[in-house]
């Protein structure tokens, strides 16, 4: 039997604070360093763009170890003044609570949807624990698409370092893109906006025991809003800082995670996207501007000596999965010294395109087939590095925008290895 | 003396001809029996073929990796139309035994009973055979996968020891489960485990010290990386 969506103590506290306008949740594990500071922008942000509203900020817990509780219970903005706001009407109503199921983001947000449909909330956002960049402004960009633009889902778009976000740049968003159309620069950015009515939604699909539990949570929401139908808008955020992930989460099973995820929503809204034939923007708002990011180092030798390590021994694996050609070309990439490795955007795409095509019929147990993409995508990743090592933020995003572009315009390779296999099930 | 003789020579013949009459009964029956568990034999494979069609266990033996080692043993046949054959060899031999019993004769009588009561212990070794075949597989690619991942020496080396101890353990498990030299496998066993295991101690400790070294401090300084271990966020 399924535990309760929310714990009966959180029912209780919640019924006694009534109906809500606005509801900010705040997943958080052993986060105590950084949640100080999410909170008192979230206040911060309430004073300031929502001060007749009625307010909600609830913190949903994975049973840190640390302070993280204590900090959300303790931490408040001392002086509304130095933000230019006034104290809230209506105060901020403050929630710590722990999560049920899973361990990980999305038992984490499930609960915040499940509060948000208890207090009939009409706009909610969530934002991540450990950002350092976080400011008020985030909570009007997220929250007023919602609250005054007639928006379902708004999604986050950061300026952040070039290497940044590869799982997103490499994989996510351009397959996002080429599937379903619309151009969601950052579909698992982790910080949203939604309509309450778009929370409810979210509770009625049964995906808890899946990796949408865990990092798989936020392309989840993402392909949700966009499939359903909903309105779905970017806001632009500035520069995105935070902490590592998770430290006891390795790079493998995030990205078996987040690819688990991606390719199982595939399946699901295949009839979708077999019909979408180019890509649209979709509506911005914020005001885009540069920012300094601090330098950070690569290890490029590391990169491509786990890609090598896979070509040599993980070729048998890889050979049930590939294509012939895109093995051979793979297999080919290995020659090239470490300053000189390039892994073609169009040889990538059609790898990544041929892993969804195993993962729609494994001829292999799933976890072991995605893991198995690990050195390749480390492999691409270094190629990007060296091909943007003297690059600007926007020839980067000119890089990806070519990325995309190979997605999109080799769909009819995925639509016609996947057709190639239904025809073979027969 | 002749009809002495006579009465010796019909004698013979009257115990030789009732010992046909006695037996032929018997024997028409055995092969009654036989073409019964001829046809019985056909019908339980074709169903067993299709049914395993149907439940494209082909497609598991390919993902498993059992068809791999089938061809390496140069064994052509798919493993539905193998396991059919299994089946069709398992009822004849069965319905051999019932043919052979009804021949009334005391020392088949014997060896039948024994082979009944030994054939559950064969069917248990080879169910032990095949689900530490599957493991191995399945426990030696998680540690290659991770090996590689982790960017550790020699991926293959270390899939390749977790698959052969898998093995030695299955196989002596199915050995034990057939009472083949029960004491001796048992002891070959835990000789052959235990010198495995000491040989990879002194293999790491004496002879991959260094390497052990570099690993160990490999993993401690990852733990203290505030961020990601290639200075970014993958996600």
């Amino acid at each position: 039997m399924d535990e309760p969506l929310l714990p009966p103590s959180l029912a209780q506290e919640l019924s006694e604070i009534g109906p809500v306008d606005i509801l900010v949740g705040i997943p958080s594990f052993n986060n105590a360093r950084t949640i100080g500071h999410v909170v008192r922008a979230v206040q911060a942000g309430f004073a300031k763009y929502f001060p007749d509203q009625r307010t909600l900020l609830l913190n949903s817990d994975g049973g840190s170890t640390d302070a993280t509780q204590e900090v959300v219970r303790t931490t408040s903005l001392a002086d509304f003044g130095t933000v230019l706001a006034a104290h809230p009407i209506h105060g901020v109503h403050r929630i710590v609570t722990p999560y049920h199921g899973v361990p990980g983001k999305g038992s984490a947000l499930r609960t915040v949807f499940a509060a948000a449909k208890a207090v009939t909330a009409s706009a909610c956002a969530v934002v991540d624990a450990d950002l350092r960049s976080i400011t008020p402004e985030w909570l009007d960009l997220l929250i007023s698409p919602v609250l005054r633009q007639g928006f379902d889902f708004v999604a986050p778009l950061y300026r952040r370092h070039k290497y940044d976000g590869t799982i997103t740049n490499s994989i996510v968003y351009p397959l996002t893109r080429a599937l379903y159309g619309k151009r969601v620069r950052q579909p698992i950015g982790g910080d949203f906006g939604f309509s309450g009515t778009l929370a409810s939604n979210f509770l009625e699909h049964n995906a808890w025991h899946s990796d949408v539990a865990r990092f798989g949570i936020d392309i989840w929401m993402t392909t949700t809003a966009i499939t359903s139908g909903s309105r779905v808008c970017q806001s632009f955020l500035g520069a995105k800082i935070h902490d590592v992930k998770d430290p006891g989460v390795d790079l493998s099973a995030m990205l078996t995670q987040v690819v688990s995820s991606v390719f199982t929503l595939m399946e699901n809204h295949e009839p979708l996207w077999r019909s979408v034939r180019d890509s649209e923007a979709v509506p911005l708002f914020g005001f885009e501007h540069t920012v300094g990011l601090e330098p950070i180092r690569v290890d490029v030798g590391r990169m491509l000596g786990v890609f090598r390590s896979g070509a040599r021994d993980l070729s048998a694996i890889w050979e049930r999965i590939l294509a012939p050609e895109t093995f051979a070309s793979v297999q080919g990439l290995t020659r090239a010294g470490d300053d000189r490795f390039r892994f073609p955007a169009d040889l990538w795409v059609q790898v990544i395109y041929d892993f969804a095509v195993a993962h729609h019929k494994p001829a292999m147990n799933r976890d072991h087939l995605l893991r198995s993409l690990t050195p390749l995508y480390l492999g691409r990743t270094a190629s990007f590095i060296n091909e943007t090592a003297d690059a600007d933020a926007e020839q980067v995003e000119d890089v990806i925008e070519g990325t995309c572009q190979e997605f999109e315009s080799l769909k009819a390779y995925l639509v016609e290895r996947w057709n190639g296999l239904q025809g073979g099930e027969s | 003396m002749s009809a002495s003789f006579s009465e010796r020579l019909l004698g013979a013949l009257n115990a030789f001809f009732e010992g046909v009459v006695r037996f032929l009964p018997g024997l028409l029956a055995a092969l009654l029996i036989l073409v019964i568990g001829t046809v019985v034999g056909w019908l339980v494979k074709v169903v067993v073929r299709r049914t395993l069609a149907v439940a494209r266990f082909d497609h598991f033996c390919d993902s498993s990796g059992i068809s791999q080692v089938l061809n390496k043993a140069d064994i052509r046949a798919t493993p539905s139309k193998l396991m059919g054959s299994l089946f069709f060899w398992l009822v004849f031999l069965s319905f051999l035994m019932a043919g052979l019993s009804a021949l009334e004769v005391e020392v088949i009588k014997r060896l039948i009973s024994e082979f009944f009561l030994y054939l559950p212990r064969i069917l248990a070794a080879f169910a032990i055979l095949l689900v530490g075949f599957l493991l191995g597989n399945f426990v030696s690619r998680a540690a290659l996968l991770a090996s590689v991942n982790a960017n550790m020496p020699s991926p293959r080396l270390i899939a390749g020891v977790v698959k052969f101890l898998i093995a030695i353990l299955a196989f002596a498990m199915a050995l034990e489960q057939l009472e083949i030299a029960k004491s001796i496998v048992i002891a070959a066993f835990i000789i052959s485990f235990g010198a495995v295991m000491l040989g990879l101690a002194i293999a790491f400790g004496l002879g991959g010290r260094d390497v052990a070294k570099t690993v160990l401090e490999r993993q401690l300084k990852d733990l203290d990386q505030p961020r990601d271990r290639d200075g970014f966020s993958h996600i």
